[in-house]
């Protein structure tokens, strides 16, 4: 029909909430005192919000008071369930598999790699990433060990395991266990049964499990149990979704187990412990049991057909026995045979017994399609319980169990993104792209509407750019952002260029990091960066240091001009003692050190000077010449030391026992010396602070030094 | 040297960065303390935290006490019961650990550096600090601080690291490996300077660490950039001895790391495997690294690691009471106890 609008609940796969998101109110406190001018608001690091204060300029004069605050405001990630701070143990932990399982990636599609590689199969690989992860996201619910076992404590009271965790394990039992296939609906029952993920639904509506912790509490005010019938209500829930342990113990509690009872009661006695022998003896369809859980293994097909006909017959026939007639005890006799009818899979029963529509499906699962095996049957009896049994507010988990077992990556996803967030759906794709060929053509292809990259791509992206707003976890960011082929490096750049470069060793990681990636030119220029840092405020060493690491020589020569200005106008040999550690840090002559390089030649030859001062030899007299005459005829040596120098070698032009430099030395720094009274006349020129007479002193000493020297020759 | 039974290792998550760890002497016979200097995200506080632990297992530790810094703390030494801390701001703090009223803050030097105090060492109640603005101070502390400043470079050199060799006389590292000794007695400037001569091409490095062992006060160990470490002798002024390195064309050395080794110390637990050793010879090292290696380097010996992590160490302190004992902080929030047989 044209024009018609299309429901957006019938054609989305993922369900939206009409409903908008409730505003926050988040009481922030300043302390300023009213009035309050201008409030500016800007995001800060990660999920916080930076709001600054500003007072109205008072024109009374109260200079005590502060003009401003700026308060860092958080906002909760809305999921109280895991912390910032243990959000990021989870990002620390899961950086090392991830990057583990990249490597590999990277080698099995070497080939010549391929042969040895085949022998492990991938999804091994992807298991062992899955394991690593799982064990971040808390430990496996270790039981309270105590010496005494109560026997009347039926439901240890355990550590709530988180949804987080719950969810990856659903992802890795469907997508990653590749020996699960085979027998599914038994991992599932052990998924909500063995790792007590009951608890985790609890919170929204009743289910076995809380009706467990009630009838727990009630317990210890109970005497007779089997006249209660909350006893047998419990009983045959429990029994429902399969926790056979709980259902025995419970069972032992009858009274007739007593000891003083025994004598009269045996016939209810005899028919409790049937009920309990063939509970022990359900056969499953699983290659082992776990340790301490009850009910008989097949693990071929055949062979749990047979066991499940002759269990099923061996209730029949205590169903049809004439014991119950002979059972005086009323309340045993309705509970045990509601019981056998849980086990011999009376729909109505199973639906009496469960609270969530996941525990019917369990129930199910278990007493009625034990032979259940693939997704697309799976699904339609999941449908079916949602059907029997709907629930009002929708369940983070129960969201993504639907998306799994309707084998839909796409709304798998997005139940990962919405309700777990982007940790969870980079890592979570590395289970799905195992999962399935066509799984992972989806998350591989590059559309044209997510700008020519894959949606693999685009989530490492997005967690990347979640790991880079902190400013402790930056640092693993790297990991991700190189395993994208695409934009990964450009924005790895960016991301490095953004660190601030004051702390040294903060500066240090992130060349260290340029190097582990060979970004050669983004650790020059970062370090060019840090050393006009340093040179700003005033550390001219690290400042020298880093730009010489960075061999900015552009800069150096720049730096070098504002530095001499400083040398020049206090050079004495006693203050030139401090320069001496800038020269040691410039390293040998081999190093670049642009205009810098001047200096080395600078110190070398005050040191000869001084020795010539100290030795009075003419072999050190010779060496200072050799030094003075590679100074000047350095093009680096600048024009404003000329005459300082010319001025400190006077000792030597007019050296008593024979003229040290040749004619030509002495032209050429006669040479110099017009140079440097051209050079006067430019207005940009800098006056030394030697004194008025110098330049005449000088020249009087060179041409004394020219007539000498002719004469020699 | 062979490691017979394995280094038990203990791992403490913290949900705060570690920025320095050092042990403290028990206040009792029964504890065994350290101080973290740690630096909170979610609230953005710096603050120095005392932990105490009990001896064959310390997985649990109980938080003893916590003092709030102005900033973080960049560097952080304990002599006695005396804690030095320094941070980034500039000032310089000195407490006391009080087992009745937690840490006792006995006096402080606001703004001594600008911009930091890289480095700080502590020694008979006189601390000497140093920053990349390249002043040397040493502030004297009894009965209330009195200042001494010793040197200032005017940022023409910037020094990372500091260690005392004796009360008068102390070792300073920094920029282009450059070693320097000063004497208090001969002020204005250092007495003697090395300078690396093994660096060329463009990459020079920093001094991150320096140590002096108590008993050779002639030799200077100092930690570096590039998985250097090198000992610097006084009485051979113009020479060095390579312990670990990268780039080195010298067989003998072994490197455990390539990256930045950001601190030593002297590994008084290890015994020397040259039993007759000279004085020049150089006791065994332990050091840590950005590349998250643990390792006790010996002059000419394979390096032993002790603990190799996917994240970078950041520094470490050897238990001067129990030299079995070291700790070491994690980048990834947490603290590592090893524990050698």
């Amino acid at each position: 029909m044209p024009g018609r609008v299309s429901d957006p609940g019938e054609t989305s796969i993922v369900p939206v909430s009409p409903k908008p998101l409730e505003p926050v109110n988040v009481p922030i406190r300043h302390g300023l005192t009213p009035p309050i001018s201008r409030v500016a608001i800007s995001w800060s690091n990660g999920n916080s919000l930076r709001v600054s204060f500003f007072r109205q300029p008072s024109s009374t004069s109260n200079t005590e008071e502060v003009g401003g605050k700026v308060v860092e405001v958080k906002l909760s990630d809305g999921d109280g369930e895991i912390d910032d701070a243990k959000w990021r143990r989870i990002a620390y932990g899961s950086a090392t598999p991830f990057a583990l399982l990249q490597n590999r990636k990277n080698l099995s599609q070497l080939p010549m790699a391929s042969s040895q590689h085949h022998r492990f199969e991938w999804w091994e690989h992807v298991m062992e990433f899955s394991r690593g992860i799982n064990s971040l996201l808390g430990d496996p619910l270790a039981s309270v060990d105590s010496i005494i076992e109560d026997p009347r404590m039926v439901v240890e009271k355990v550590e709530k395991p988180t949804n987080l965790k719950a969810a990856w394990e659903l992802m890795e039992i469907f997508y990653a266990d590749k020996r699960s296939q085979a027998w599914l609906p038994e991992r599932l029952v052990d998924w909500l049964t063995v790792i007590d993920y009951d608890i985790l639904l609890s919170g929204s509506c009743e289910t076995v499990h809380s009706k467990l912790l009630d009838f727990q509490t009630d317990l210890d005010n109970i005497q007779v149990v089997e006249d209660s019938p909350k006893y047998w209500e419990v009983i045959s829930s429990a029994l429902a979704v399969g926790w056979l342990e709980i259902v025995v113990k419970l069972l032992h509690l009858h009274g007739s187990y007593q000891l003083d009872q025994l004598g009269n009661r045996e016939t209810e006695n005899g028919l409790v412990e049937a009920i309990a022998v063939l509970i022990s003896k359900m056969p499953r369809l699983r290659p082992e049991m776990l340790a301490g859980k009850l009910g008989e293994c097949c693990q071929t097909k055949p062979d749990f057909a047979k066991a499940w006909e002759r269990w099923r017959a061996q209730l029949t026939k205590l169903d049809c026995s004439a014991y119950w007639v002979q059972c005086d005890h009323r309340q045993t006799r309705e509970g045990l045979r509601h019981m056998l009818q849980i086990m011999l899979g009376n729909a109505n029963s199973l639906n009496d017994a469960t609270c969530h529509w996941i525990e019917l499906y369990v129930s199910h699962l278990l007493y009625i399609r034990p032979f259940t095996a693939g997704l697309e049957s799976m699904n339609s009896l999941a449908q079916k319980c949602i059907d029997m049994k709907p629930i009002s507010s929708p369940h983070k988990l129960m969201g993504l169990l639907t998306g799994i077992l309707s084998e839909s990556t796409e709304v798998v996803l997005g139940e990962c993104s919405r309700a777990f967030g982007p940790w969870m759906v980079c890592h979570a794709i590395e289970l799905l792209s195992a999962g399935s060929n066509q799984a992972e053509v989806l998350l591989h292809e590059e559309p044209y509407n997510l700008g020519g990259i894959s949606i693999e791509v685009l989530q490492r992206l997005a967690y990347a750019q979640v790991l880079s707003s902190h400013e402790l976890t930056w640092q693993i960011a790297p990991i991700y952002l190189a395993s994208c082929m695409k934009q990964g490096m450009g924005l790895l750049e960016i991301l490095l260029y953004k660190q601030p470069v004051q702390h040294k060793q903060l500066l240090l990681k992130n060349i260290e990091i340029c190097r582990l990636y060979e970004l050669d030119s983004i650790s020059s220029n970062i370090m060019k960066v840090a050393g006009v840092h340093h040179w700003k405020h005033g550390r001219k060493g690290p400042g020298v240091f880093w730009l010489q690491q960075a061999c900015d020589e552009v800069r150096l020569n720049r730096i070098s001009q504002h530095l001499f200005d400083f040398v020049g106008k206090s050079i004495s040999d006693e203050s030139f003692k401090q320069w001496d550690r800038l020269i040691e840090l410039l390293g040998s002559e081999t190093r670049i050190a642009g205009g810098l390089e001047f200096l080395h030649k600078y110190r070398d030859f005050k040191r000869s000077l001084q020795h010539v001062i100290d030795a009075k030899t003419p072999d050190a007299a010779r060496q200072a010449v050799e030094s003075l005459i590679l100074l000047m005829k350095n093009p680096s040596t600048p024009q404003r030391f000329w005459l300082p120098l010319l001025h400190d070698s006077l000792k030597l032009l007019n050296w008593e026992e024979r003229p040290l430099l040749n004619v030509s030395q002495t032209t050429l720094l006669l040479n110099k010396l017009q140079e440097l009274s051209m050079a006067r006349l430019r207005p940009d020129f800098v006056e030394s602070d030697l004194p008025p007479q110098a330049l005449s002193a000088v020249r009087l000493a060179l041409a004394m030094n020219l007539g000498r020297a002719i004469l020699e020759e | 040297m062979t490691v017979t039974e394995p280094v038990k290792i203990y791992k403490l998550p913290q949900s705060k960065y570690i920025d320095n760890v050092r042990w403290l002497p028990p206040l009792s016979a029964f504890d065994c303390l350290y101080a973290l200097a740690v630096f909170d995200s979610d609230t953005n506080t710096p603050s120095l935290e005392i932990h105490s632990i009990t001896k064959p297992n310390p997985q649990k530790p109980e938080l003893h006490s916590t003092w709030l810094s102005p900033s973080r703390i960049s560097s952080l030494r304990v002599s006695n019961s005396l804690i030095a801390a320094a941070t980034y701001g500039g000032s310089l703090h000195f407490l006391v650990p009080d087992s009745a009223e937690g840490l006792v803050e006995s006096g402080r030097e606001n703004e001594l550096h600008t911009g930091g105090i890289a480095s700080v060492d502590l020694m008979e109640g006189e601390c000497v600090s140093v920053g990349e603005d390249g002043r040397v101070n040493v502030v004297r502390v009894r009965d209330g601080l009195e200042l001494t400043g010793v040197f200032d470079s005017h940022g023409l050199a910037a020094y990372s690291a500091v260690k005392w060799a004796s009360p008068t006389e102390f070792v300073t590292g920094g920029y282009g490996f450059g070693l320097q000794w000063w004497d208090q007695r001969k002020p204005g400037g250092p007495v003697f300077k090395f300078k690396a001569n093994w660096v060329h091409g463009a990459n020079s490095g920093i001094v991150h660490s320096v140590d002096i062992h108590p008993s050779r006060k002639h030799t200077c160990l100092a930690g570096g950039s590039a998985g250097t470490i090198f000992a610097w002798d006084l009485r051979w002024p113009q020479q060095h001895i390579f312990l670990s390195g990268v780039g080195m064309n010298e067989s003998t050395t072994h490197s455990p790391c390539e990256s930045e080794v950001w601190e030593i110390q002297y590994d008084v637990y290890m015994q020397s495997s040259n039993i007759k050793a000279s004085s020049a010879w150089i006791l065994p090292v332990m050091s840590c690294s950005e590349d998250g290696i643990l390792a006790v380097v010996e002059q000419g010996e394979e390096p032993i690691e002790l603990l190799a992590e996917p994240c970078a160490i950041n520094g470490f302190d050897i238990d001067k009471q129990n030299p079995s004992d070291v700790i070491c902080s994690l980048e990834w929030e947490s603290v590592a106890i090893l524990t050698r047989p």
